[in-house]
C-alpha cells in the first residue's frame, strides 16, 4: 500500500467515501496505536482497546457514509474524543468510575453528537438481540434477503423451500416476529 | 355482525377463521405492497395510488414507518457487522506486521512505571553520594591524625645501575662488575672492636652487608644481634682487611635527654654523608611511643640507623623513621634501649661483651671540629639481596 495517497485527512475520507477499504485500513494503522495507548493507561486490556477503537472507527465511517460530515477537527482528534467516550461509558457499565482520565491528546466532547450515536448503538444493540431471539433458519433467511440483498429464487434453492411462495411466506412470517421483538425493546426517538 | 349467541358453536368457529385468514390475508397483502414501495419497485400509477392511501390512512403510515424503520436498522446491523469483519481482518493484518517487534512484558512495566523508577533512581543516586561526600566531610579532620610512620631505608637499585652500566663500558674488563646493592641505610660504631649497630629494617632480608665510610674504607659485615622490638641490629665487622677502629670520640647516655635539646645526626640518604641538625621536640615517639624520641631534623630515606647526637657530644639515639606528610617529625631511639641490648648480647650469643667507649672528646669542639671526629666512624650500611 502507497502511503503517501492517503495522508491528507480529506484524502482519506474521500476514500472511504468512496469505498475504498485501502483507505479504511491505513486510518485503522494510523490511529490504533493512539487508543490502545489510552485505553491501555486508564486500566483496560488489549482486547477492550480493540473494541472500542473499532466501535469508535465504525461512527466515523458510518458519519462519512451518510454524507453529513462536517469535520471543524483532525481525524485522529474526533476518533480520539469518540473512543474516549465509549470507554468511559464502558467503565461506567463495568461499575468502575475512572476517577481520572490520564489523557494524551486534546479531546472534543462532541455534545451535539451524542445523542444520535447512542440512539445508533442502541438500535444495534436491539437488532442484535432480537435476531439472535428469533433463531434459525429465519435469521439466515432475513439476513440473506435484507442484508446481503440475494433474490428470492436462490433464497428458495439453498433454504429447499418448494417453490417462492412458500419462501416468500416464511420470510414474512419471520419478519413479523422479529419486528415483535424489535419493537418490544425499541422506541423510536419522536 | 358476528351471531354471539353460540360462540363455541362450529358455525361461529369457521366464521370466526374465516376472518382471521382475512385479516391475515390483509395484513399480508399489506405487507406485500409496503415491501414493493420501500424497495421502490412500484410503477408509477401504483406508487401515486399507494401515496393517497398513506394520506388518509394513519394506520397503515405508521405500519409503513415500522417497517421501514426495521428494514434500515436491519441494513445497518449489517453494515456494522461487515465492517467489523473488515476491521478485525485488518487489525489481524497489522497486528502480523507487528508480530517480530512483541512488546514484552517488562517493557509494558518499564513504559509505565519508567517515571517513577527515574524519580526513585536519582533520589538514591543523590543520597548515596550525598552520604558518601558528607561521610567524607565528617573523616576529614580525622585523616589528618592519621598517622603513617616511615622507614627511612632507601632504595638504591637504579642508580646503582646506571653507575655500573658505565664502568662496563670504560673498563671492559672480564671482572665482572660489583653487584649493586639494594637498599642502603647509615651505621654506627659501637666499640673499637668491629660492633655496628643500625636500624633492623635496614638489614632486613639481606644476603651480605657492606659497609663504608666517607674516607674510603670499606668492610663486610653481618648481622649478630636484632631487637625487632626497638627495630635495632648489632652488626659485626667480618673483613681480613679490618684490624680495628681507633678510639671512639662518643659516649652513650644513660639518662634521658631534656626537651630542646640541640641534637645532631649524620647520615647517607644520598652517597655522601649529609649532615642534619634540629632539637628534641619529644620525649615520645610516634603515636606516644616510649622507647624514642621525637626530633625536629628533616630527614630523608637512607637516614635509618643513623646516630643522634647532642651538643655535647653524648650520643642519645638511633634514627629510626618519621611520620609521614608531617614536617619536622622524625623518630629515633633511645639510647637506654641499645645499651639494653648491647647487654642482652653476651646472654643471647657467644661473643664477650662488647668494651663500650668511657670517654667523651667531643664535649667543647665546635660542631664541625665534632663532625670531623665523628664522620670516620658513621658509615652507609649497603645490603645486598
Amino acid at each position: 500500500m502507497k502511503k503517501g495517497l492517503y495522508e491528507a485527512d480529506e484524502a482519506v475520507i474521500d476514500g472511504i467515501r468512496s469505498g475504498d477499504d485501502r483507505a479504511l485500513a491505513y486510518l485503522y494503522k494510523l490511529h490504533f496505536p493512539m487508543i490502545s495507548h489510552f485505553i491501555l493507561s486508564n486500566s483496560g486490556t488489549e482486547d477492550e482497546a480493540k473494541d472500542i477503537y473499532q466501535e469508535g472507527v465504525i461512527v466515523f465511517y458510518e458519519k462519512v457514509k451518510s454524507d453529513n460530515l462536517e469535520l471543524t477537527c483532525q481525524i485522529k482528534t474526533y476518533l480520539y474524543s469518540v473512543c474516549r467516550r465509549l470507554w468511559l461509558k464502558r467503565l461506567a457499565e463495568k461499575g468502575r468510575f475512572a476517577t481520572k482520565v490520564e489523557d494524551a491528546e486534546h479531546y472534543l466532547t462532541l455534545e451535539d453528537e451524542v445523542p444520535q450515536q447512542e440512539e445508533n448503538e442502541k438500535r444495534f444493540d436491539v437488532m442484535e438481540a432480537a435476531l439472535n431471539q428469533i433463531g434459525e433458519p429465519c435469521r439466515s433467511l432475513l439476513e440473506d434477503y435484507y442484508i446481503r440483498m440475494q433474490n428470492m429464487q436462490d433464497i428458495t434453492d439453498r433454504f429447499g423451500y418448494t417453490n417462492t411462495d412458500t419462501a416468500k411466506n416464511q420470510k414474512y412470517k419471520c419478519l413479523q416476529r422479529l419486528k415483535k421483538l424489535f419493537f418490544a425493546a425499541y422506541q423510536a426517538p419522536v | 355482525m358476528l351471531p354471539t349467541r353460540h360462540p363455541f358453536s362450529p358455525e361461529s368457529e369457521k366464521i370466526r377463521l374465516q376472518q382471521a385468514k382475512y385479516i391475515a390475508e390483509m395484513e399480508y397483502l399489506m405487507y406485500e405492497q409496503m415491501e414493493r414501495y420501500l424497495a421502490g419497485k412500484m410503477v408509477a400509477e401504483e406508487k401515486a395510488a399507494f401515496e393517497a392511501l398513506l394520506q388518509t390512512d394513519p394506520r397503515l403510515a405508521e405500519q409503513l414507518k415500522e417497517h421501514r424503520t426495521l428494514l434500515h436498522s436491519m441494513q445497518q446491523y449489517g453494515q456494522r457487522q461487515q465492517l467489523r469483519t473488515k476491521l478485525n481482518a485488518i487489525h489481524t493484518s497489522m497486528e502480523q506486521e507487528a508480530a517480530p517487534k512483541v512488546i514484552p512484558m517488562w517493557q509494558v512495566f518499564w513504559k509505565r512505571h519508567a517515571q517513577t523508577m527515574a524519580v526513585a533512581a536519582s533520589v538514591s543516586l543523590l543520597s548515596v553520594f550525598g552520604t558518601l561526600w558528607s561521610v567524607q566531610q565528617m573523616k576529614k579532620p580525622v585523616q589528618q591524625q592519621t598517622a603513617h610512620y616511615v622507614e627511612l631505608r632507601r632504595e638504591v637499585d637504579k642508580l646503582k645501575k646506571a653507575q655500573t652500566a658505565i664502568i662496563k663500558d670504560i673498563n671492559n674488563t672480564a671482572k665482572p662488575a660489583p653487584r649493586p646493592a639494594r637498599f642502603s641505610g647509615t651505621g654506627f660504631a659501637l666499640s673499637a672492636n668491629g660492633y655496628l649497630v643500625t636500624s633492623s629494617h635496614v638489614v632486613e632480608g639481606a644476603d651480605s652487608i657492606m659497609i663504608e665510610n666517607t674516607s674510603g674504607a670499606k668492610y663486610k659485615a653481618h648481622e649478630v644481634y636484632r631487637d625487632q622490638a626497638h627495630d635495632l641490629s648489632i652488626l659485626k665487622i667480618e673483613d681480613p682487611a679490618f684490624t680495628g677502629f681507633s678510639k671512639l670520640p662518643y659516649t652513650f647516655k644513660t639518662t634521658e635527654s631534656d626537651l630542646g635539646e640541640k641534637v645532631y645526626t649524620l647520615g647517607y640518604p644520598r652517597e655522601d654523608v649529609v649532615f642534619g641538625e634540629g632539637s628534641l621536640s619529644s620525649t615520645s615517639g610516634f603515636q606516644g611511643d616510649t622507647t624514642a624520641y621525637q626530633i625536629s631534623i628533616p630527614l630523608n630515606p637512607g637516614n635509618s640507623g643513623g646516630p643522634l647526637l647532642d651538643d655535647k657530644g653524648n650520643l642519645i639515639g638511633v634514627i629510626s623513621g618519621k611520620q609521614e606528610g608531617q614536617d619536622g617529625a622524625a623518630f629515633a631511639i633511645k639510647s637506654a634501649y641499645l645499651l639494653q641490648i648491647i647487654g642482652e648480647l653476651p646472654l643471647a650469643t657467644t661473643l664477650s661483651p662488647l668494651l663500650l667507649p668511657k670517654t667523651n672528646t667531643l664535649a667543647g669542639s665546635s660542631r664541625p671540629q665534632q663532625l670531623k671526629k665523628l664522620k670516620d666512624f658513621v658509615f652507609v650500611v649497603k645490603v645486598y639481596n
